[in-house]
């Protein structure tokens, strides 16, 4: 691809040769794209042909690093050109070329073997590609035998489920979500990843969080928490987390789902500097010893407490992590997938222990993956689900019992799966619960 | 709501919790072995380019120049995996209220304690091979501790340019992939040992090396040592024939005679003399502050890059 040069402002059959390849790859790109349902346009813009022509093989990841490296390549040439008069600039600078236009070409060859995939042709083209590159990519484009087996979707493009459009009344005591919107620009692209979220949730509830993968889960939590802030309008009691996020961080707990927890320490010496870490510095030193203590007696690590982490239990760890968090006494907990790798018993243990934590006035939000096993324990089910659009939308957020009558079945998988896209072995019925779901709100609030 | 006028701890206070971890972590950890490895690194230099250092002009350009790369050595291995390790414990921390630059403040004074020990047991590990060390000393009034701030500002320097990469990298594979590069980068273009084209010079300025040699260079007097790579290469021309004579020979047999060598070799190092080597405070001083400033543009770009931790991907 980088390959455009002109010597000296005069044309030698140097650069006819290369100005005539980049003309047959630019219309066999052009129709390419076309084929493919790619924007046609971008056969023309350097760097963003190479994105898209990765999006025709199916190769996405790989044409984020194969337009980079293009990119790079350009600004090199384009550096080599004006200082094309001093040698060693020009060596020094081909140096980091030469690494550029070998790791080009692999990423070339693996976006080509991708198109072959899609196209449904043999490897053997790649010796075209690799050989010949404008000639074969000129005859996949215009030849009407070519043709792809898979057309790009954009999700972006498509209808979705209807919005409730506008924000629910804050409640005094527990926490009330807001979110419009959160959207992240992505290599150039602008991507909803969550959208149109209301719900309150009182304190002293246990809520799960459901949702297949990518549905937003964690985007939710994050902008909830104020870690990613995203269009909303977020407040726990009245307080607006987003306004007050600095003063307001020691309030939230949020134990991730691996457990990031040092493992050459002691166990004591760890929540020893985490209440060092999230405790005010008007607690006294009894206060903290006695808060610790507390941690390592509810959490059951008070006879662990001198072993190093490494040496803890998978469900040790795990308490850890929780009790790390909760050192605190946060208003608003929040657990992603704090049962992973942990046994049945092991399990219910723990969620067992944060229903105590919610019966004691907190909020307690957690995701898991096996949900079944311990329903019982929660009050209000949360669940996200892709739109056509991909984007994650609220298609419940309630009690548990109403939630198998709103969905029409009997276990918390079953509702998963009715949400899931059916590229993921859901039924793909996420849009009608949004919508069915945002009526059922409008008529509720009016 | 009054929940939240609380005050939570600061930087200072912070970073003495992250100090006591990471001396912890010195003895769990085992990060404590670094210090046999300075002290058998140090052995190993002392027993191949000792003998000639600070006595000769090409033994003291090779001693110096080994000296300065155990440092970067120890430097690159002290630190180069300690953040990409625990890069997600730290994003996790960052999010409860952990301060970027309270955690790097932690890692810098822990790294510092940690290579002064290395430059004491390399300075002990030198005397102890009797490896011949300045005599004078030029700022300070004691030329070993001269010599010890020359070893240590260059080991904290390559320590702190570890420190940087463990913030860039995302894993430990990374970084150690890393490192080999910049470790070449830090020999070849020392500017010293090796020669570099002109044009490429100012590259010399990056690398620790170049700023280490030649402040040991300086504080060994370089420039009033005898240069004996002329006077070796001639004798082993010796037995030259010319004309069924070996005016070589006779040569050699004269100077020996009336005891000229070491006249001779003074005056081969006379004339090769390298102004940036003059036994002066003012060199030494500022390769200490080219040390200094590096130091210190590393560990502002690792706060830079870490203050970013949270947009790591899942």
């Amino acid at each position: 691809m980088i390959s455009l040069f002109i010597n000296d402002g005069v044309f030698n059959f140097q650069d006819v040769i290369g100005i005539i390849r980049y003309i047959l790859v630019t219309i066999g790109y052009f129709f390419i794209f076309k084929k493919c349902g790619v924007r046609k346009i971008f056969a023309f813009v350097p760097v963003a042909r190479e994105y898209n022509i990765a999006l025709c093989a199916d190769k996405e990841k790989e044409g984020r690093t194969y337009s980079v490296l293009n990119a790079i390549g350009y600004v090199i040439t384009i550096l080599m050109r004006i200082f094309g008069a001093y040698n060693k600039v020009v060596l020094f600078l081909s140096i980091p070329m030469l690494g550029i236009l070998v790791a080009n070409y692999i990423y070339m060859i693996k976006i080509y073997l991708g198109l072959c995939k899609i196209f449904n042709r043999r490897k053997l083209w790649l010796l075209g590609f690799g050989f010949f590159e404008a000639l074969t990519v000129f005859i996949w484009g215009v030849s009407k035998s070519f043709v792809p087996s898979k057309i790009y979707e954009d999700h972006r493009k498509k209808d979705a489920a209807k919005t409730l459009g506008h924000d629910i009344e804050a409640i005094d005591e527990g926490l009330t979500v807001n979110i419009t919107d959160r959207t992240v620009i992505d290599f150039f692209k602008k991507k909803t990843l969550l959208k149109d979220i209301h719900m309150t949730i009182p304190k002293g509830h246990m809520v799960l969080l459901l949702g297949g993968s990518g549905a937003g889960k964690t985007t939710y939590l994050n902008a909830v928490t104020g870690y990613e802030k995203a269009n909303a309008n977020i407040k726990l009691d009245q307080m607006d987390i987003y306004k007050e996020y600095s003063k307001m961080k020691y309030n939230i707990g949020f134990v991730p789902q691996q457990d990031l927890v040092r493992g050459n320490d002691t166990v004591l010496n760890t929540i020893t500097d985490s209440a060092l870490m999230r405790l005010p510095v008007e607690a006294s030193v009894m206060e903290r010893e006695n808060r610790i203590a507390r941690m390592l007696d509810q959490f059951g690590l008070e006879s662990v407490k001198h072993n190093l982490v490494e040496k803890l239990s998978g469900g040790q760890r795990k308490r850890l992590s929780i009790a790390m968090e909760f050192i605190s006494n946060p208003d608003l907990f929040i657990l992603d997938e704090p049962d992973s790798g942990l046994d049945g018993v092991v399990a219910r243990n723990l969620f067992v222990s944060l229903r105590d934590i919610a019966d004691s006035g907190k909020i307690v939000v957690v995701i898991t993956h096996t949900p079944d096993r311990v329903i019982d324990l929660f009050d209000d089910v949360i669940v996200l689900a892709k739109d056509a659009n991909r984007t994650g939308r609220l298609a419940w957020y309630g009690p548990v019992k109403e939630a198998y009558e709103f969905f029409g079945k009997n276990s918390m998988e079953e509702i998963l799966l009715t949400i899931n896209q059916k590229d993921e072995g859901g039924e793909g019925r996420a849009d009608e619960f949004v919508e069915k779901y945002a009526d059922r709100i409008k008529e509720k609030v009016g | 709501m009054d929940d939240y006028q609380y005050k939570h701890r600061g930087r200072f206070a912070q970073t003495f919790i992250y100090l006591g971890k990471l001396f912890r972590m010195f003895l769990f950890q085992n990060d404590w072995k670094v210090l046999p490895m300075a002290a058998i690194i140090a052995g190993l230099v002392c027993f191949t380019v000792g003998a000639n250092n600070f006595k000769t002009m090409e033994g003291t350009i090779m001693g110096t120049f080994a000296l300065a790369c155990i440092c970067v050595w120890n430097g690159f291995f002290n630190s180069i995996q300690v953040i990409c390790r625990e890069r997600a414990i730290l994003k996790r921390e960052h999010r409860a209220g952990l301060h970027i630059s309270a955690y790097i403040a932690s890692h810098m004074i822990y790294q510092c304690v940690l290579c002064l020990l290395q430059v004491v047991i390399s300075v002990f590990v030198c005397l102890f091979m009797k490896m011949s060390l300045p005599e004078q000393s030029l700022v300070t009034p004691w030329p070993l501790v001269d010599f010890g701030i020359t070893m240590f500002l260059v080991t904290y320097a390559a320590d702190m340019l570890a420190l940087l990469v463990s913030a860039l990298s995302r894993t430990t594979t990374t970084a150690m992939t890393v490192m080999p590069f910049l470790l070449i980068v830090q020999l070849l273009f020392s500017g010293g040992y090796f020669s570099v084209p002109e044009d490429a010079m100012f590259i010399t300025n990056l690398t620790a090396t170049k700023w280490g040699q030649t402040a040991l260079c300086a504080q060994g007097d370089y420039n009033s040592l005898p240069m004996v790579s002329v006077w070796n290469s001639a004798l082993k021309m010796s037995n030259l024939e010319v004309e069924g004579e070996k005016p070589l020979l006779e040569t050699f047999r004269y100077i020996e005679e009336n005891q000229l060598r070491d006249e001779l070799l003074m005056k081969s190092g006379e004339l090769n003399q390298k102004q940036e080597y003059n036994f002066d405070s003012e060199i030494v001083l500022t390769c200490w502050r080219w040390l200094v400033f590096w130091i210190v543009v590393y560990v502002a770009l690792a706060i830079i890059l870490l203050e970013f931790i949270d947009k790591d991907k899942r």
